[in-house]
């Protein structure tokens, strides 16, 4: 398949059937409709692209800024088409709670700009919130901003009335599905969608699924932030039930590891919060039925988000020589040594001394003739074996004394005879006036 | 009334629950000295402290929690506190000659805030550490020092505007503090007096409930305290302030039910919820919620010691993604905070008395006049959303019956909208439509729990000569509350308290 451009790679997504020994309905396909194949990777792609092009042209011209209040798809699409069309894109947001997409966004070569956290000592009668102030810029005479504003935009919901919608009736061969079941974020796919369903035929039921009140799943909104977006209307969905982020991850695995369907959490949810609305409605049917939900976007891009979920799914091998195998014991009885001996054993001239707090702590302060290296550095080399001769004597010196310990009881644990620790660490060493200097 | 009574139950640890369950104690203190009365509790501060001084023994880390007076004017919890290893952190002439006179020696204070020169005189005098402003406030410190042949001062610079890289946070202003990119010439002006200013650190204050930008801004401190090593100087530690929060509901989903209450009436979706359909700072705009929720977030699961241990725990995205904890630890940094509100979790409940319970006749949330001007119970400038405790006038709280209808009546959930005693129409304790378990009677008692930090006294006023609510302080002896005025409250007035 040829194209000009890549923004004619948006949309006309594959509707895949899901297994049902996977899902376990008996009488209901169910069907997801892969809009992480867009090609800058999410479902939104369809509505930026369909907010921005009617000005995109206009506003280059004037060498405008395209802004979007976004923290994820949306300003990934908008950063994309505004650098195609030679203009920067600005993101303003207070909901960036994920890692790699901001970071995606800086290379992107988005600016973002944060709302502050809640004001600790509140000031009930400031009425000048961030937003409101943010919409005041935009509307000052001689700026030249492109706000898509895609939470009221009529154009988003087009997007998928006109597009998601009429290719999700092809792909069943000219039928609406009997379920639609989407995750509101914006409110743009699942009103467009359910508008373009419907019109084929009224009797489709539409469920909405809204993030639950205390969770956070990308992309989807509480249903009380559901209220803040102009494009929502409770009277789209038959049913709004609530999905939590843990449950949405359960979706997500499911999809990732049973379908070959690498969706993001948001996807997870829809496909979760589709046979929880489903199962019940199956035991009943005697006819077939179909559903469709829509996977939004992919997992690549919720790893620390998952991580700090689910640790679990992230478990590694045991790796040798590491301090997580000592026994407290063995921790307690490493071998130490004050303050004051060190400061002895150290006019020998005999030990190596080992500073193992970060390189901008030891180039501020440390102590003459010690080297640097660094804990994390220094677990990553016992794991490979002993890095100093045993001949050599060494002291390790920490902060408090506690990591020094652990190392130096691994030290000994690995045959190294002369390894101790300074009790008190760096911090006692300069509480007992012993030199510190600066190279 | 709309359905379900959406209730905010107050959390309540033993101490408060315990002085709630001792009503007859209450309408005594009510009875003699007035309605309203405060009621602080010094134990629970040095508890308190404990759990913060156990965050700085998890991470390793050493120095000084400084109470923030400017939370409650209390000199029972001042004192109670000057017999613990605590500081203080004074705000004006009057806290810091009530912080000499607590107990408090010149090491454990730091002057902060807007000074005037007697401030900065007593505090140079008597060697108390000063955070300073702005370069203007260390010169005139600087030249007051020299002038009247004071000791040489230990000054804390504090600063502002810290930015983040990638990102461009939109914080909030500050009036207090310089910002961080004038921090070179501030730092000169530390040289050139040196011989009358000690710089003993940094310190930043964040008016923000995000962890991301306070990490942000004690990285920013991290650099500014290198730059000062390089300049020679042996700069020991860092000021992060306060702002810890509390967490004042029981209940996290009374919270949520509430708010989305509140969203739905705002939007007409179900009957008002608040006296005048007020809807604290949301709106309904053609069928969209818009505005911003004027609120205390009351249920705050990570609050106080609790929030500090994640702060501490956060990584530090410019500087090797090590938790800020580490940072501190591996540059030998002291760590000072100055927690009010969260250090006085739990310090103190206001009692007020009920005047009049009125119907009013349509059936809408009863009027309940207390003894009290919204300002002696300031929660509601704060944004905190808390119910009432009702401490019935006979009977033991357990709503035992009284005779009648009225007990029939009683045992019922009413909604209620509570008015203070001023002559005024906006005189509300609070704009939030109240659900008691039952119906008040005049003469009962409403208890308002957690009001120690910044609620009590910081906004009282004594308008149309009414009175600004008398104080006591409470102790327990085994089970029994003993109490006194809190003028007479020592760290010796307790039987068992040092002697």
């Amino acid at each position: 398949m040829r194209y000009d451009s890549i923004t004619e790679a948006i949309g006309n997504t594959p509707l895949v059937r899901i297994d049902p020994a996977v899902h376990g309905l008996r009488n209901i396909d169910l069907y997801a409709k892969l809009e992480l194949l867009n090609p800058f990777g999410s479902v939104k792609d369809r509505a930026a692209w369909n907010m921005a092009r009617p000005h995109l042209a206009a506003a280059a011209e004037e060498g405008g800024q395209v802004v979007e209040l976004s923290s994820g798809n949306t300003a990934k699409a908008l950063a994309v088409l505004a650098g195609m069309h030679g203009m920067t894109f600005k993101s303003v947001t207070n909901r960036m709670r994920i890692p790699e997409i901001k970071d995606l966004l800086l290379l992107l070569g988005a600016q973002i700009e944060e709302l502050p956290g809640q004001s600790e000592c509140l000031d009930p009668t400031a009425t000048d919130d961030p937003l409101t102030l943010f919409h005041r810029t935009l509307s000052e005479p001689g700026s030249a901003y492109l706000h898509t504003d895609q939470y009221f935009n009529p154009r988003n919901t087009e997007a998928h009335f006109t597009g998601t919608g009429p290719e999700i009736v092809k792909d069943l061969d000219g039928r609406a599905p009997d379920w639609f079941i989407a995750c509101v974020g914006t409110a743009g796919s699942s009103t467009g969608v359910a508008r373009a369903l419907r019109e084929h035929d009224p009797a489709v039921r539409v469920a909405g699924l809204v993030a639950a009140k205390s969770d956070f799943i990308p992309g989807i909104r509480t249903i009380d932030e559901a209220h803040e977006v102009g494009l929502f209307d409770p009277g789209t969905y038959d049913t709004i039930e609530a999905v939590g982020a843990d449950e949405a991850i359960e979706g997500m695995l499911t999809l990732n590891r049973r379908c070959g369907i690498l969706a993001g959490p948001t996807g997870g949810a829809a496909y979760f919060g589709a046979v929880r609305q489903l199962r019940a409605v199956d035991a009943e049917l005697t006819e077939r039925q179909s559903a469709v939900f829509i996977v939004c976007d992919r997992v690549e891009s919720y790893l620390s988000y998952v991580r700090q979920r689910r640790p679990d799914l992230f478990g590694r091998p045991r790796r040798r020589n590491s301090p997580a195998d000592l026994s407290p014991a063995e921790i307690r009885t490493a071998p130490a040594i004050g303050v004051a001996d060190a400061r002895a054993w150290i006019a020998t001239g005999a030990p190596l001394v080992v500073d193992l707090r970060s390189p901008h702590a030891y180039a501020a302060l440390h102590i003459d003739g010690s080297v640097n290296i660094v804990d994390e550095l220094f677990e990553e080399l016992l794991h490979g074996g002993l890095p100093f001769s045993r001949s050599r004597p060494v002291l390790l010196a920490c902060p408090v004394g506690e990591k020094s310990a652990r190392h130096a009881a691994l030290l000994t644990r690995m045959g190294h005879p002369d390894v101790r620790s300074l009790t008190g660490g760096i911090i006692a060493w300069r509480d007992a006036g012993a030199p510190l200097v600066r190279d | 009334m709309g359905g379900q009574p959406l209730y905010l139950a107050p959390r309540l640890e033993s101490r408060l629950r315990s002085l709630l369950g001792s009503p007859d104690l209450l309408h005594t203190l009510t009875d003699a000295l007035g309605s309203p009365l405060h009621v602080v509790v010094p134990d629970q501060l040095a508890d308190n402290l404990q759990q913060f001084r156990s965050v700085y023994g998890i991470h390793h880390l050493s120095g000084q929690v400084f109470y923030a007076h400017k939370a409650n004017r209390s000199s029972a919890l001042l004192r109670r506190l000057a017999a613990t290893d605590a500081g203080v952190d004074v705000a004006s002439l009057g806290e810091l000659q009530h912080a000499l006179g607590a107990g408090f020696t010149p090491d454990r204070i730091t002057a902060t805030g807007p000074k005037n020169p007697e401030f900065l005189w007593l505090a140079a005098r008597t060697s108390v550490t000063v955070s300073l402003d702005t370069r203007g406030e260390l010169e005139q410190l600087a030249t007051l020092v020299r002038k009247h042949a004071l000791p040489r001062t230990r000054v804390l610079l504090r600063l502002s505007g810290f930015e983040a890289s990638g990102v461009r946070v939109l914080s909030r202003r500050s009036r207090f503090g310089t910002d961080v990119r004038e921090s070179d010439p501030l730092l000169e002006s530390v040289e050139r007096y040196g011989d009358v200013l000690d710089l003993v650190g940094v310190a930043y204050h964040l008016d923000t409930t995000s962890l991301a930008e306070k990490a942000t801004a004690l990285e920013g401190c991290l650099r500014v305290l290198e730059e000062c090593r390089s300049r020679g100087l042996r700069p020991r530690a860092v000021d992060i302030g306060g702002g810890f929060g509390v967490n004042y509901l029981a209940d996290g989903g009374q919270w949520e039910r509430y708010t989305t209450g509140l969203t739905q009436a705002v939007l007409g979706t179900r009957p008002p919820l608040t006296y005048g359909g007020h809807g604290y700072g949301l709106r309904n705009e053609a069928g969209t919620l818009r505005g911003t929720l004027g609120l205390y977030p009351a249920h705050r699961p990570v609050a106080g010691a609790r929030y500090l241990d994640e702060l501490l725990a956060h990584p530090a995205a410019s500087l090797g993604g090590s938790p800020l904890a580490a940072l501190l630890l591996d540059h030998l940094y002291d760590l000072h905070t100055e927690p009010g509100r969260a250090l006085l979790d739990q310090c103190g409940l206001t009692v007020t008395k009920v005047l009049e319970v009125r119907d009013h006749g349509t059936g809408g949330p009863l009027l309940v006049r207390l003894a009290a001007k919204a300002d002696d119970v300031a929660l509601e400038d704060h944004g905190v959303l808390m119910d009432p405790v009702v401490v019935p006038r006979d009977g033991d709280g357990s709503g035992v019956p009284r005779d009648g209808d009225e007990a029939r009546t009683a045992a019922e959930p009413v909604g209620v909208h509570l008015f203070g005693s001023l002559c005024l129409e906006s005189d509300l304790i609070t704009r939030r439509t109240v659900f008691l378990p039952r119906r008040p009677a005049p003469g009962d008692l409403l208890a308002f729990a957690n009001t120690a930090g910044y609620c009590m006294d910081f906004h009282a006023t004594r308008a149309q000569h009414q009175p600004a609510a008398r104080k006591v302080a409470a102790w327990q002896e085994g089970d029994t509350w003993r109490w006194c005025l809190d003028d007479q409250y020592w760290p010796t007035t307790p039987v068992g308290g040092a002697q």
